[in-house]
């Protein structure tokens, strides 16, 4: 079990973490962002946590494109459903997150004709086999999710498909970091770059963050020890003073990014001048919509859908947890009135979301605190 | 493909992805087989599915791709020891 050996032996991440230790600075405290919600779940479900000193904290990102989106968003996506003529198809996921009056799966309940796809590609074969019906499919997801998007949409334009459009939620992952960084909010030491994205991005877009910020980012992989000599890269360039992007995925991620990707994306889509995030409010060309080239296949053109704009649950404090201001269990409704079988905010529906993270793998080290601390 | 390698790029397979809305949810596949700009690929638990391979091309058979959403967006590098 070569792998096993080399990404989750015990021993290794052991002598990992005693490198950490080695080089924290016992006066002084550690912010580390992981922005990708894949990280999230790793820390949690490797109990990733426990292995740090005290001094390092893990501060959770709002790289999790259900947990960002705005219900305003939601709202439009059910309203899109509801026209009888329509076929609305979504990934798994979205089905549950809540908009202001219920969820695609209630709405689906009632009747609407909502079919779940695992690929934009198996929304465009729907289209194709129902020419008589309005086939729509809701985008979601940041720059690895949006080339499946691209794609689809130019071979829908190839084959000249009119009853078929897209619903385009893509949002970006550099705008929000550089929001947090500016946020008075956090004060962050340095950050853990999403994995696979980059695969698509590469890692130069992150050079802002050690430019204008003097932040360090190490762009990390998903298994245990990926996440741990990460952390230990940045804890090294923060005890040299350095602060520099690094590629710690290298196996997956080039430099570079993956250009035919890149070009596909600018070929459809086009950067929208703002967008709103749930939790960190609207954020300059932080999102794409379809290019004029592609207006055509373009569903809130179609179905001139509004822009509304929804507020929260007032219990709900997914924003302060997005921000990292909160930790999931620090939330009023945490494991109460907000479950994973019974979710309020939208952190708690995906199970990329900090707080079903938090939820499914980490109440045991928060229960420890308690306890300890009555 | 054999389970050990789908440590290489994550631990979701087709039929077991996470989260599917998560950008971060890759899966690792090996290319079975090529036709055009779809190829066939298997993932570590025996699934196969049809993958969209032009944002990669040209692919070839033993390739490891990582996809999402049905569509390949980057390789796999295994190592010469390793193939």
């Amino acid at each position: 079990m070569k792998y096993v050996d080399e990404f989750r032996n015990g021993d290794i991440a052991r002598a990992v973490a005693a490198g950490i230790a080695s080089i924290t600075d016992p006066d002084r405290h550690y912010k580390i962002m992981e922005v990708c919600g894949g990280h999230t779940h790793t820390i949690y479900r490797h109990g990733i946590k426990d292995l740090l000193p005290d001094q390092v904290e893990l501060v959770h990102g709002p790289g999790c494109p259900v947990c960002v989106l705005p219900m305003g968003r939601v709202d439009e996506g059910i309203e899109i459903a509801e026209h009888p003529e329509v076929i609305f198809t979504c990934f798994g996921d979205m089905m549950r997150v809540p908009g202001s009056k219920g969820n695609l799966l209630e709405v689906k309940a009632e009747g609407a004709d909502i079919r779940m796809v695992y690929s934009p590609l198996d929304a465009l074969r729907i289209a194709r086999e129902n020419p008589d019906r309005e086939v729509v499919f809701y985008a979601i997801g940041f720059e690895t999710t949006a080339p499946s998007t691209a794609l689809t949409l130019q071979r829908a334009k190839k084959e000249g498909l009119e009853n078929f459009s897209v619903f385009c939620n893509h949002v970006t992952i550099v705008p929000p970091v550089r929001a947090l960084l500016d946020s008075p909010d956090l004060r962050l030491d340095a950050f853990i770059g999403p994995g696979h994205v980059s695969t698509v991005v590469g890692c130069r877009p992150y050079e802002f963050m050690s430019e204008d910020y003097g932040k360090p980012c190490v762009v990390a992989g998903f298994e245990p020890l990926d996440l741990l000599q990460s952390i230990l890269m940045l804890m090294h360039q923060l005890d040299e003073g350095r602060c520099e992007v690094e590629n710690q995925y290298s196996r997956i991620v080039p430099w570079e990014g993956n250009l035919q990707a890149l070009k596909s994306m600018a070929e459809v889509f086009e950067l929208r001048p703002y967008f709103e995030w749930r939790g960190l409010g609207f954020i300059a060309q932080s999102a794409l919509k379809l290019s004029p080239a592609y207006a055509d296949f373009d569903a809130e053109l179609r179905y001139s859908t509004p822009g509304v704009r929804v507020a929260d649950p007032k219990a709900c404090q997914c924003g302060e947890v997005l921000k990292g201001v909160l930790k999931p269990p620090e939330c009023k409704v945490f494991g109460t009135a907000c479950t994973p079988e019974r979710p309020l905010g939208a952190l708690m529906v995906s199970s990329e979301g900090a707080c079903a993270a938090y939820y499914n793998f980490g109440r045991k080290s928060f229960e420890k605190v308690e306890i300890g601390s009555k | 493909m054999r389970e050990e390698e789908s440590m290489m790029a994550g631990y979701c397979t087709l039929d077991h992805d996470g989260c599917v809305t998560c950008s971060d949810a890759g899966i690792p596949v090996r290319v079975v087989s090529v036709e055009s700009y779809d190829a066939l690929c298997e993932d570590t638990a025996g699934n196969r599915a049809e993958i969209a391979v032009e944002l990669v091309a040209p692919v070839q058979t033993g390739e490891v791709l990582l996809t999402h959403g049905g569509v390949a967006i980057g390789r796999v590098a295994v190592r010469e020891e390793d193939s």
